[in-house]
């Protein structure tokens, strides 16, 4: 699945829009703890998150994330969208909950990756 | 083998500036990507000092991570002034946190901090008492696997 069909199946709004959205998912992570995305993330994934702060932002950067996607409509302030344009960290806002996210994404077929594969 | 050291850096780290947390590890990464580090060995370097800066910046008054760049390894150190760990480990525990609730709004304080910057690390050296802050020093290896 592409960056571009999960925006759609989203319903996602572009905060800070990727210049290619044509890119590959290799994944998706959902979570708010960003030690777990640290432990757990895998480069070339979506994270889906409740977090609209710098830390988020960094921890995408940090683990080589495609995108952020923000849940539950929520605001992305001004100084986090600087971080993510620094940092060429495409972020989308979409209106749906974690769960109901999750559960489109993976109807709609990005799979999920388990430990050691 | 070759072990000289490349390049010497220092970040200062604000306790409590939650804003800032991870941008001193940001610096790192850009700093051992233009030193031409391997691209795995950065990212490992990468994880393990932003769960350390964010330690600083949650229980310390202030800090600094220092890096180092040799020719066959990358040595950080995070130092702080805070309140120390009582008990290591306890602290190296995954779970197991003294944070506040302003961390974990952050996405930080689950108790994964010191247990993540083990796995990144090919050597880890924890020195700490009540009161007297935390001495953290990594090591990584440029070559060979990574056994984390």
């Amino acid at each position: 699945m592409t960056l571009a069909k999960a925006v759609e199946v989203l319903k996602a709004q572009a905060v800070v829009p990727a210049a290619d959205q044509g890119v590959p998912l290799g994944g998706c992570f959902a979570a708010d703890l960003m030690s777990d995305v640290l432990a757990f993330g895998r480069e070339g994934s979506l994270l889906l998150t409740g977090l609209a702060t710098d830390q988020a932002i960094r921890t995408a950067a940090i683990k080589h994330l495609v995108a952020v996607v923000v849940i539950e409509g929520k605001r992305v302030d001004s100084d986090v969208v600087e971080v993510a344009r620094e940092e060429g960290i495409p972020v989308y806002q979409t209106p749906l909950s974690k769960y109901e996210a999750c559960g489109l994404l993976m109807s709609a077929g990005l799979r999920p990756y388990r430990k050691g594969t | 083998m070759d072990t000289r050291r490349l390049a010497h850096h220092e970040f200062p780290i604000l306790g409590r500036a939650y804003f800032l947390g991870g941008r001193a590890s940001t610096s790192v990464k850009h700093v051992l990507r233009e030193a031409g580090v391997e691209e795995a060995v950065v990212r490992r370097v990468s994880v393990a000092c932003y769960e350390a800066e964010m330690n600083v910046v949650l229980h310390a008054r202030s800090g600094y991570l220092s890096l180092d760049i040799y020719a066959d390894r990358v040595v950080v150190g995070v130092i702080d002034k805070g309140p120390g760990i009582e008990d290591i480990e306890l602290a190296m525990t995954p779970g197991w946190s003294s944070a506040s609730d302003e961390a974990r709004a952050l996405g930080f304080g689950a108790g994964m901090g010191l247990p993540n910057i083990r796995d990144q690390a090919d050597e880890m050296q924890i020195e700490s008492a009540k009161g007297e802050g935390v001495r953290l020093i990594l090591t990584l290896y440029r070559e060979g696997e990574h056994d984390g």
